[in-house]
């Protein structure tokens, strides 16, 4: 048994360094690998669990092998139960505002579409165009969707009813981890007095406990370098609106080619970073599996989870 | 009057008559009645306290003038003084104390009444060279002369301050206990329980005496006491006093090596996994725990600075900034006045406790909460290192309900010398001396105990899981 679990721990470090590994990031979408992380030691735990109630080899593998199987239906069905729960929040005629592409979020959306009749407001969600696939798939639903620029989200504030974000990972103290510019967001619902409600299923919860920003796990740490954003609108997210040529830095000369390409020399730096940190305290509710949850019960939780 | 009495009739007879199943309902306090004050509560021995106190009183007023005060004093305030002193004496008692001593207190401790009111509720501070005197004459109840010779001993540690901090006295009083349990022999009537006698005869009055006579106990101590009364009634009833000695013995080591030693130990792993390198770590006080965080950090690869804060009139942070600069940590001292002038420079703040409330609340040295304060208001991350055994089932909120006194005379300008302070303050100077003080939650980032980091949102459920005996609703009483 002990075997299996130390089997077990290697194959999932194997699947963080992988993760973690900047020639990887884009397979996975630019995201970040807490929930990953999280879900993996959360079935570590079970095992352990597991072994010190049935200590039959049989038993024990057939248990865990049916709770890896229910894992990943739970992680589905976990969907479903916060879409049942989350759209009951969702009025009539309101405006929803959201961030990144999130499946809760959307299924959440999707789901409320078609009790209520409501829009959504989507950050165009550079540098990976995030937002606008989201709207992409609000608009097939049926729900009218408005994209507006990352800068413009403090402006549109006032107009929106709600904001709902999903998580890439809920740490101890409630607070949430998710695409970067969350955390602004976040201040600036609690600012305009609008709520604001993180849906996550159970196995984002993390066993983190940031203290500031500087505080996060380091995330793909080459990823900063690599993804260059002032190319990277012009070219990927638009469609290549400004012309089908892939550059990297280049010279002047390009400048004058492309319009609005402006490339930068060497020795401006470019801090590219995925994932914010939004503490408890601009948190609403978080919409889970558990059912709705208030940001300090995340830390109860967490206790019974890990216990 | 009259007119009251009456309603309070009619109502209880329409509760009687309603609810005849339920008893309960007559105890609770009728809306339209002002709830008196303790006065009516006073059993016997505390009207006798009251007698004394005002008899003590009045021998003073021969001797000076200040005394003559007071008891005028109590004169005048007639009804919320008394109920003033009934509360001190009911707080007294709720803090763990006999019946019959707390005329013994009154006496010992309030030679002066140099306290405001609003603090009257606090015992005063009891001078510890009163208690030195050993004679037969000042030890007036007889149960006092029935302690172990360890137990008096220290009582005098704890009243002149060689043994202070959270942990010191816990560990202690364990440390006495045991020297106490060993030479423990069972009483003559065989048909008493020893258990019982145990308890009555030898643990309580000890406690009780420390916490009367002494110094008030602190919240570790009490946790520490409540685990080692529960230890005895877990007992057989038909064990060997040899087995019965060493059970104990070895309850009360485990409680210290599991809830104080290892606690510390995970505390300093869990702590210094906050800590970059760096940073700019500050700390008030004196803290071992904080200490040893600070002092047992990798230095290779986290390289920091420590700011240490401390205050008049202990300056207990003396003794911390001598043992880390001998562990080689570069450190700055500054007072309290200081504080916001350093802040900016600052990284995370770790700060010790003496004990935690269950709404996530500190209670620690005087000058913590504002430590804490000035940290939120600059952003900066607050960690509170606290073990598990420090949680109390109160939850206070703010620093006057539950605190304690200390000497007034601390407060003495150090240009002055004792004989001129004394002449030169006067009888409207009033000083007060408080020593703890309660930072409330929201200035905390988070707590940093053997489970773990924590919000301070999380502490009840920490006391459900580790305390569980605490955790019920239940009276405390020693």
């Amino acid at each position: 048994m002990m075997g299996l679990e130390m089997e077990l721990k290697k194959a999932s470090e194997e699947m963080l360094s992988f993760a973690n590994d900047p020639l990887n990031s884009h397979m996975l979408g630019g995201r970040s690998h807490i929930a990953l992380a999280s879900g993996c030691e959360l079935f570590l735990k079970y095992i352990t669990r597991c072994f010190l109630e049935l200590p039959d080899f049989n038993e024990c593998m057939a248990q865990i092998l049916s709770r890896g199987q229910r894992f990943s239906d739970i992680s589905l069905a976990a969907r479903d139960r916060i879409a049942a729960t989350g759209k009951a929040f969702i009025q009539p005629g309101a405006r929803v505002l959201t961030h990144g592409w999130s499946s809760v979020v959307s299924s959440l959306l999707i789901q409320a579409a078609e009790d209520t009749h409501f829009e959504v407001i989507v950050l165009e969600g550079r540098p990976d165009a995030s937002g606008a696939k989201a709207a992409k798939n609000f608009a097939r639903a049926g729900i009218p969707a408005t994209v507006v620029l990352d800068s413009a989200m403090a402006y549109v504030m006032e107009r929106v009813d709600l904001v709902i974000v999903g998580a890439e990972g809920v740490v101890e103290n409630g607070g949430i981890i998710n695409k970067v510019g969350t955390y602004a967001m976040a201040i600036a619902a609690k600012e305009l007095g609008k709520p604001f409600y993180v849906a996550a299923e159970s196995f984002k919860f993390a066993r983190l406990y940031p203290l500031n920003q500087s505080d996060l796990p380091v995330l793909g740490k080459g990823v900063a370098e690599h993804l260059n954003f002032v190319d990277t609108a012009c070219w990927l997210s638009t469609g290549g609106m400004v012309g089908s040529r892939q550059k990297n830095g280049g010279d002047e000369k390009d400048e004058e080619h492309v319009p609005g390409l402006v490339s930068l020399p060497e020795d401006v730096k470019v801090e590219n970073v995925l994932c914010d940190y939004t503490p408890a305290k601009y948190i609403t509710l978080l919409l889970t599996d558990l059912g709705v949850l208030t940001p300090s019960a995340v830390s109860d939780e967490l206790i019974r989870l890990y216990q | 009057h009259k007119h009251k009495h009456k309603h309070k009739h009619k109502h209880k007879h329409t509760s009687t008559t309603m609810e005849s199943a339920k008893p309960e309902k007559e105890k609770k306090p009728k809306k339209d009645i002002v709830i008196p004050p303790k006065k009516p509560k006073l059993s016997k021995a505390e009207r006798r306290a009251l007698q004394e106190s005002q008899r003590a009183a009045k021998a003073e007023a021969a001797d000076g003038g200040n005394a003559s005060k007071k008891s005028s004093q109590l004169q005048q305030q007639s009804s919320p003084s008394d109920g003033n002193e009934a509360n001190e004496k009911k707080n007294g008692n709720g803090n763990g104390n006999g019946n019959g001593a707390s005329s013994d207190e009154n006496m010992e401790g309030s030679s002066r009444n140099d306290t405001l009111t609003f603090f009257s509720h606090l015992p005063p501070y009891k001078d510890h060279r009163k208690i030195k005197d050993f004679s037969g004459v000042k030890l007036s109840s007889s149960s006092n002369s029935n302690l172990h010779p360890a137990v008096h001993a220290l009582g005098l540690q704890y009243a002149d301050g060689s043994i202070r901090g959270a942990n010191s006295r816990c560990k202690a009083m364990f440390k006495t206990f045991q020297k106490v349990i060993q030479d423990y022999t069972l009483p003559l009537d065989t048909k008493k329980d020893y258990r019982q006698d145990l308890e009555n005869r030898v643990l309580k009055p000890s406690f009780t005496y420390w916490t009367t006579k002494c110094r008030i106990h602190s919240v570790t101590m009490g946790n520490a006491f409540t685990f080692l009364k529960l230890a005895v009634a877990n007992l057989g009833r038909d064990m060997v006093l040899e087995d019965v000695k060493s059970i104990l013995c070895e309850g009360m080591d485990a409680y210290i090596h599991e809830r104080i030693d290892f606690a510390d130990v995970a505390i300093c792993k869990y702590g210094s996994s906050k800590i970059m390198n760096g940073d700019v770590i500050l700390t008030y006080a004196k803290n071992e725990l904080i200490q040893m965080l600070l002092s047992n950090l990798d230095r290779e690869k986290k390289k920091i600075r420590v700011i240490l804060v401390d205050s008049r009139p202990l300056l207990e942070g003396k003794d911390m900034l001598q043992e880390l600069m001998d562990a080689g940590v570069e450190c700055t001292y500054i007072l309290l006045n200081s504080l916001s002038y350093v802040m900016k420079e600052v990284t995370k703040v770790f700060l010790g406790a003496s004990a935690l409330m269950s709404d996530g609340s500190v209670l620690s040295r005087v000058g913590t909460a504002t430590v804490a304060m000035m940290a939120r208001s600059h952003n900066v991350p607050v960690l509170v290192c606290c073990e598990t055994f420090k949680i109390s089932n109160r939850v206070q909120l703010e620093s006057i309900t539950g605190n304690e006194l200390g000497d007034p005379d601390d407060l003495m300008p150090p240009s002055l010398s004792l004989e001129e302070w004394k002449s030169s303050r006067g009888e409207h100077l009033r000083l007060v001396n408080l020593l703890y003080d309660l930072t409330p939650n929201e200035f905390v980032s988070g707590i940093v105990t053997e489970m773990g980091i924590l919000p301070p949102t999380s502490v009840a459920v920490l006391l459900r899981e580790m305390n569980p005996q605490d955790s019920g609703f239940k009276e405390e009483e020693f």
